[in-house]
């Protein structure tokens, strides 16, 4: 490349402007960086400090010992639990769906579920809850029907305000949590690579069993640890659904942070914050492995 | 010696500056008085000063008065109407703890002037604790009515009114719910709620400490009311949802245990939503909740607003509610406008609330008629625990709420 401009000159004013683009692509994430700044990071110094605080401010380490007893540990088996279940009740059905979808599905369809799982997957909190109790709950008209037609679902023990229950409910927005986040996957799977191993004689299952589940099984694994880490921390629909009968550690935080009866335990709630965050870490870890794993396999 | 007669000179030259400052005070009283140091009524130049240096600072922060609650409502908007006051209200339906978060760590601008919290609050830290680094001490006109038990001896702070639990059903049950000891008749299968976690919210906590004494239980032991919605969550009777509008609404409880003073409010919203609901003070037991307590904020930004608004909700005046206000009854003079509008005391009764001056107020003939329903039934009995009472249930409800009732 020739430089009109003279060698030493010219190179000098090349690195100026270098810099200056740099700085100018810099400039959008200021806002960025001051938002995670006010409400990611101060928080999380805040959170941790607190927690590490007995009630008369002093360090201490008690507020972590308390939450390693009964309820809240309670709270933290629940919770995993919830996350885990409904993780499980919508990774498996949703892979399933995403991929019937993506491989048989007419381009328009595509388009259709996407954009509907979108907006299925962002429905929470209380209007949630209240749409289930609507048709779900013990007056619902969902049950009323079903009683209608003979089944009496809560003569049968069901009841949407138990574990099982908001289990039921958050596979709503988690099932088409799966499908927006499993079908790009689908696309690791080309065409070409099963039509070679049916010309070499593989069936089906043989197919699924050695090409097919290996590729997905990272990209699975991942959509499932989200899907844990969406259950998991979930607050507003249990909520509105429950009066403290299951102890969830978000609840449970609430419940310590803003009750009116039990009122000198806030900083017990921030240790439960804290240790939410550790589980949430803990899930996200070996997704971010896979997830790398998985997209060196895909490229 | 020298040293020491000096001192004593000092001292009396000290003394004697400061009884002319006393002695000439009320002559600078009109013009400079400090209200973010008036502790009575004298201090602040009386009535019609306090009236004025309100309405000059035009404006009166409140925090977390919830619609519906004690009749707030009303009471903010007589106060603003008589007084030409605006009343900023932060977070209506937030939290006693989210009050003193508030005070803790808001901007001097967005202090709230006076606080409205659940007493449970005041035995979380000492009261003395917590009363002298955030609230500063008024005692309003009526201070000597104010229940002995309820009060700070330095006016610090003041409970203003107290709830009782009462039944709240949906009209169409049948037979209509009379005592907390019913709510497990097999009629009632999948009705019956409480308003919230009873580790969590007073009015839940202080329904399952109703249910106790109903039960066999006592001010000092919660249990039975925790097994009797053990017994009622087997039995179907007890549906875990919260008892909100919206769950009335979808018919998801009919029956729920609530204070009395946020029945009128109840009422008109689930009229709204086209459901008939009723309330009754129990026949079996009458609980009586520790009652809200009031204070003014050491910060708080506008000193005489808050002082004029403690001495209207201890106002025990039979007077004037807000739609019945006349624009020349609000170009009075600002004493005579105070004592022709409703005190706050008799708000909180049309709320459904019991005024903290109730007893008072009976024996001088002040005490306005409660809503219909509300009427605590002659020869039922009221409890009332004491903070120190209720602290070690909260323990035990704490513990065993969850594995009960899941």
């Amino acid at each position: 490349m020739i430089n009109s401009y003279g060698s030493s000159k010219g190179v000098s004013r090349k690195g100026g402007t270098f810099a200056r683009r740099n700085l100018i692509i810099a400039l959008p994430l200021i806002p960025l960086i001051a938002y995670l700044a006010f409400f990611f990071f101060w928080p999380m110094v805040m959170v941790v400090t607190d927690s590490l605080k007995n009630n008369d401010h002093h360090w201490s380490f008690i507020n972590f010992t308390t939450i390693t007893h009964k309820p809240y540990s309670t709270a933290f088996k629940n919770s995993i639990l919830l996350g885990a279940l409904s993780a499980l009740f919508a990774s498996i059905p949703g892979a399933i769906f995403a991929y019937i979808i993506e491989v048989r599905g007419s381009e328009k369809l595509k388009g259709f579920v996407t954009s509907l799982s979108g907006v299925l997957a962002n429905t929470g909190g209380v209007p949630l809850a209240f749409m289930f109790i609507a048709t779900f709950g013990a007056q619902g008209s969902a049950i009323k029907i079903l009683k209608a037609l003979g089944i009496d679902l809560y003569s049968g023990g069901f009841t949407l305000f138990s574990f099982t229950g908001i289990v039921f409910v958050y596979l709503y927005f988690q099932i088409p949590l799966m499908v927006i986040i499993f079908s790009p996957a689908l696309h690791s799977i080309r065409n070409e690579w099963r039509d070679a191993a049916k010309n070499l004689g593989a069936t089906p299952r043989k197919f699924w069993r050695t090409i097919g589940v290996p590729l997905l099984f990272p990209s699975f694994t991942a959509s499932f640890l989200l899907l844990f880490a969406s259950g998991f921390a979930a607050y507003a629909t249990a909520r509105a659904m429950t009066v403290g009968n299951i102890a969830l550690v978000p609840l449970v935080i609430g419940t310590l942070v803003d009750g009116n009866v039990q009122v000198d335990q806030a900083n017990v709630g921030k240790s439960l914050a804290v240790g939410m965050v550790i589980v949430s870490a803990l899930a996200m870890i070996p997704y971010l492995i896979i997830q790398r794993r998985a997209r060196r396999w895909q490229q | 010696m020298r040293g020491k007669r000096l001192v004593v000179a000092a001292t009396v030259a000290a003394l004697f500056t400061t009884g002319l400052v006393v002695a000439t005070a009320p002559a600078q009283a009109a013009g400079k008085i400090n209200y973010c140091t008036a502790q009575n009524l004298t201090e602040a130049g009386g009535m019609d000063a306090l009236v004025t240096a309100a309405k000059k600072e035009g404006t009166l922060n409140v925090i977390t008065l919830a619609s519906g609650w004690a009749n707030y409502d009303e009471a903010i908007a007589l106060f603003k109407k008589a007084f030409g006051i605006k009343i900023v209200n932060d977070n209506p339906d937030g939290s006693s703890a989210y009050e003193l978060q508030t005070i803790k760590t808001a901007p001097d601008a967005k202090q709230p002037d006076v606080v409205d919290i659940g007493a449970t609050h005041l035995g979380a830290e000492s009261s003395d604790t917590l009363g002298r680094s955030l609230f500063t001490p008024y005692k309003v006109a009526t201070w000597n009515d104010i229940t002995p038990t309820w009060k700070d001896t330095n006016g610090l702070w003041y409970g203003d009114y107290q709830g009782t639990i009462n039944i709240a059903y949906d009209s169409s049950v049948t037979p209509a719910p009379t005592k907390i000891s019913d709510l497990s008749n097999p009629a009632y299968k999948g009705m019956v709620a409480l308003g919230g976690d009873p580790s969590a919210a007073t009015e839940s906590f202080m329904s399952v400490f109703a249910a106790s004494i109903a039960k066999g239980g006592s001010v000092d032991d919660i249990k039975p009311g925790i097994e009797f919605f053990r017994s009622m969550k087997q039995s179907g009777n007890f549906v875990t949802v919260p008892a909100t509008g919206a769950n009335l609404a979808t018919g998801a409880f009919k029956i729920a245990l609530s204070w009395s003073f946020n029945g009128p409010g109840f009422i008109q919203a689930a009229k709204g939503i086209g459901k008939d609901l009723k309330y009754v003070t129990p026949k079996d037991v009458v609980l009586k909740g520790s009652p809200y307590i009031q204070a003014i904020n050491a910060k708080a930004p506008h000193c005489a607003a808050a002082r004029l608004w403690e001495e209207f909700l201890y106002s025990e005046n039979k007077g004037k509610f807000s739609k019945d206000l006349t624009p020349a009854d609000i170009k009075q003079s600002g004493s005579k406008v105070f004592a022709l509008i409703m005190g706050g005391q008799n708000i909180f009764n049309s709320g459904a609330a019991h005024p903290i001056t109730e007893a008072a107020m009976i024996k001088k003939g002040t005490l306005i008629a409660p809503p219909a329903g509300f009427e605590i039934p002659a020869g039922v009995k009221v409890y009332s625990p004491t903070l120190d009472q209720q602290i070690p249930q909260q323990a035990v409800v704490k513990t065993m709420w969850p594995s009960v009732i899941q």
